[in-house]
């Protein structure tokens, strides 16, 4: 079929018709459907442009493909992954390819799905956390996404064992993330972002569903290697009483934007998201977090740190909103920023909207340098200068990792060590 | 680039429209915005060309400029520029009866004890407030001192190498669309130069100018404390204006020479039909101190954040707010501070209370720019909820380039707290009195900036607003 030019002028000539991309990947109708929905929306949705609040700090063109999205273009296969811890399950999604690496017998029996999307009973679900008409990107993604995973964990069931899922960049990635967590359920996800080199762009939207009284720990971890763009937007959605953490780990990547929320959107609901951010050479972070309180009764906690060495850039806006029917909430959040050197830049626009008096909310933000008394009390415990600097930001990014559960903090902080001592200090 | 027809009717005004001294044939200019509405104000004024050519160049700024994509676009989007009358001459403005004036404002005037002449000329029904006896001898004394204080028409016909080299230079036409606006159509306010090492003793009010225009739609306001020079100025009152003109943009320029002192108090009480857009912007240079203390109690929409740039090391610049939304009111308040030197420092108060369907906002910007080491920022905003439906936003950004310094930012929001509440009844107080305390307690760091008789009736206003919230 013929592809449809776009109204605009983009990089990319065309955006070609899904029904190919759909036909190879063996696709059902309704998913079909979806993409040529989302393409429709791709030609309605303005484009990314500073004007716009969320585009003001990063140049929009970063982030805009050069090819048609549609085109498949063959790339490497990943290198094989071994898996050196007990996991529920594993996942490599890499170019068009979801291989399940593992899944344990234990998550086999209580009918953890882990499949490719279009294989999952999730039509239901598909578009409704981050719609096509979210952002141009995001219905870029919506009608070209490949690869393509769903999890569905069950109503009751709760896995001790994390599920991890590592995400392989290459050329022009557009992976999908679906979560499904029935009522009650429990599960810790990995949704880990590695690989990629000069010229990689990476389009990926996640979208969670967590059900009533549910449970859910989300890290998000990016550590693509350096010449890698990638635009990362996810949304999870809590319904009564359920609970959700999101750890935010950005360490690699030449420019990363995040648009990342929660939307307590059930009674009771429960949010906490924290984040860490280590930047180093020209890297150029923009993170953009959402707590949306749309339901009474829901408590929702933030925590972001930065730490920028280099002439490293950070962009943070985090919105809490409290709607009008959404009574007796509570919402924190705070982010702290490091410069660890002259040429490092952060801003930072801590957002509130409140639209019903029985709240209680507050934020902070701070932007600072390295507290030289700190550095002259280590050194003068015999302390060299590049450690005392290590443990300052060490110290720094830890308040917030402390608060992750055990495990997630442990391989977090390795990470954060792994990068203070290779490239950052 | 504008598409609005260039005008060039500098040069042969008189030929094509027959008269040279406008004063005689009109009152008001036409309702509707173009360059013939521009001529004509300027001429009647009998200005300087620089000054007319400066108005026409700034009208096709403000046609080329977009409205802003930000705050609150349903209200924004229903100012209809072509009905406003742009100007109108003092003496000729429809003089208001008494009984036309709205109950509820006669009933604040009285309630807060206004004086009878005051109240008329609050009230838009005698065109300006005599106090000419305290104003004499205020004069005198300013006159002694070296110290220039007129109104802005006046200041340029008498001054005009002073405002020539002044005016623009803090907030050019360019700088947005109703600044744009206000140097095309402005009159009256305040033009207020302290000479070298002068500190004027009593704030500046401009109450007591006389045979000035009346607080105007369109006000321009430059202030020059040159070298050493200390000067407080207030601007507004805590009585509500009744004004039946809808459209208020008013550009305040503010110069603070090296250690130079300014403050500047607002106290904004329109009444709640008026559009309160207003640009307000201070330049301060080495060891300079420049305090904005601004209070938004009035009008349907205001949007306005005081900024101040600091130009000079160790310039220090301070923002104090408070803002009070009532039912349908939109209060869109903020502050900007703009660090350009090493070492300076700054700080940003800003308390809202929103109420009953009322909308707060707080849109702040704190810049600093590469190489502006050791400055020290603080921005604090708290924001009080009473009553349902009533909203509050904070939007702060900060925009930091520079590695030795530091910025703080925090924002509180909560509700009129039950155990405060349950507490003061404890005590014996009325739930009317114990919520009226909170209220007060909580904008307390403002009032006290404020000169007496100021505070005092702020004070009763704020009880005044409180009335019957409870329940």
């Amino acid at each position: 079929m013929a592809s449809t030019a776009l109204p605009w002028t983009t990089p990319f000539a065309s955006l070609g018709d899904p029904s190919p991309l759909s036909h190879a990947l063996g696709e059902p109708a309704w998913l079909a459907d979806f993409r040529q929905g989302a393409a429709e929306q791709a030609r309605l949705v303005s484009l990314p442009n500073r004007a716009r609040h969320l585009w003001r700090f990063s140049n929009p063109e970063r982030f805009l493909p050069n090819q048609d999205p549609m085109e498949l273009v063959p790339a490497p296969a990943p290198p094989p992954w071994r898996l050196e811890e007990d996991l529920a399950a594993a996942v490599l999604l890499s170019s068009t390819s979801v291989q399940v690496v593992h899944l344990s017998p234990e998550a086999q029996r209580a009918g953890v799905v882990v499949a490719p999307l279009g294989h999952a009973p999730v039509q239901e679900f598909l578009g409704k956390a981050v719609p096509p008409h979210h952002g141009f990107l995001e219905a870029l993604n919506a009608a070209a996404f490949r690869p393509a995973l769903a999890v569905l964990v069950p109503a009751k069931v709760r896995l001790e064992k994390p599920i991890r899922l590592r995400l392989v960049a290459s050329g022009l990635s557009l992976p999908r993330v679906l979560v499904v967590l029935g009522e009650e359920a429990s599960a810790e996800i990995v949704e880990g972002h590695v690989g990629g080199s000069k010229g990689s762009l990476v389009l990926g939207v996640t979208e969670v569903f967590v059900g009533a009284g549910g449970e859910l720990c989300y890290d998000l971890v990016q550590r693509w290697e350096l010449p890698v763009t990638g635009h990362l937007t996810s949304r999870i959605v809590l319904g009564e009483n359920a609970k959700a953490q999101l750890a935010l780990a950005s360490f690699g990547g030449e420019a990363t934007k995040v648009d990342t929320g929660v939307v307590l959107a059930g009674k009771g609901a429960e949010a906490e998201t924290y984040g860490v951010a280590l930047g180093t050479g020209t890297q150029h972070f923009d993170h953009h977090t959402e707590h949306i309180h749309a339901a009474p009764q829901s408590h929702s906690n933030l925590d972001f740190k930065v730490a920028l060495a280099g002439q490293a850039r950070s962009v943070y806006t985090g919105l809490i909103r409290i709607e009008e029917q959404a009574f007796t909430c509570e919402a924190y959040q705070e982010n702290r920023n490091l410069l660890l050197s002259e040429e490092a830049r952060a801003e930072s626009i801590p957002e509130l909207e409140i639209l019903n008096e029985d709240v209680r909310c507050t934020h902070g933000a701070t932007v600072a340098p390295l507290d030289e008394e700190q550095v002259f009390y280590l050194k003068s415990r015999g302390i060299p200068h590049h450690q005392a600097l290590r443990l300052i930001v060490y110290g720094f990014l830890d308040q917030t990792l402390s608060r992750l559960p055990e495990k997630t903090r442990e391989r977090i902080e390795a990470l954060v060590a792994g990068r203070l001592h290779g490239e950052v200090l | 680039m504008s598409t609005a027809p260039h005008l060039d009717i500098n040069k042969d005004y008189a030929e094509r429209y027959g008269f040279s001294d406008p004063v005689a044939y009109f009152a008001r200019t036409p309702k509707g915005i173009n360059h013939e509405v521009v001529e004509m104000i300027s001429r009647l004024k009998g200005e300087p060309q620089w000054m007319r050519e400066a108005r026409h160049k700034a009208l096709d700024i403000f046609f080329a400029k977009p409205m802003p994509s930000w705050g609150n676009q349903e209200l924004l989007g229903r100012i209809d520029f072509e009905d406003i009358t742009y100007y109108a001459r003092a003496t000729q403005r429809p003089e208001t009866s008494w009984d036309d004036v709205p109950e509820n404002i006669k009933r604040t005037f009285e309630r807060l004890g206004i004086p009878e002449a005051e109240r008329k000329f609050l009230a838009g029904v005698s065109a300006q407030y005599e106090s000419e006896v305290v104003y004499h001898s205020v004069k005198k004394e300013l006159e002694e001192q070296g110290v220039i204080f007129l109104d802005m028409d006046s200041g340029l016909r008498e001054h005009e190498d002073i405002v020539r080299q002044y005016f623009g230079t803090v907030i050019p036409p360019n700088d947005n669309k109703f600044a744009a606006l206000n140097t095309a159509v402005w009159s009256g306010g305040s033009f207020i130069y302290v000479p070298p090492g002068v500190h004027v003793a009593i704030p500046l009010q401009a109450y007591f100018r006389i045979n000035a225009e009346r607080m105007g739609q369109f006000e321009r306001t430059l202030i020059i404390a040159d070298e050493g020079a200390k000067v407080h100025y207030i601007e507004g009152c805590t009585a509500p204006v009744y004004s039946s003109s809808s459209l208020h943009s008013a550009v305040v320029e503010l110069i603070a020479k090296k250690g130079a002192y300014i403050r500047y108090t607002t106290i904004q009480n329109w009444s709640h039909n008026v559009y309160n857009l207003v640009t307000k912007r201070a330049m301060a240079f080495e060891d300079a101190v420049v305090e904005w203390v601004d209070g938004n109690l009035g009008s349907l929409l205001t949007m306005k954040y005081p900024c101040v740039v600091l130009r000079g090391e160790r310039a220090h610049g301070e923002i104090l707010s408070i803002a009070f939304a009532g039912p349908g009111q939109h209060q869109d308040a903020g502050a900007k501070v703009i660090h350009l030197a090493p070492n300076t420092t700054s700080k940003i108060t800003s308390k809202s209370i929103s109420k009953d369907g009322g909308r707060a906002s707080y849109r702040g910007l704190v810049k600093i720019r590469k190489g502006a080491h050791g400055c020290k920022t603080t921005v604090e905003c708290d924001a009080l909820l009473i009553g349902a439906k009533a909203r509050t936003d904070t939007y702060p950004t900060m925009e930091i380039a520079e590695d030795d310094v530091r910025v703080e930012h925090e924002a509180r929001v909560s509700k009129l707290g039950d155990e405060q509440l349950f507490y003061l009844r404890s005590r014996g107080l009325s739930e009317e009195q114990a919520r009226l305390m909170i209220v007060n307690g909580f904008i307390e760091p403002f009032v006290k900036e404020l000169p007496m008789e100021y505070a005092v009736e702020l004070n009763r206003l704020i009880a005044l607003e409180m009335e019957g919230s409870v329940g």
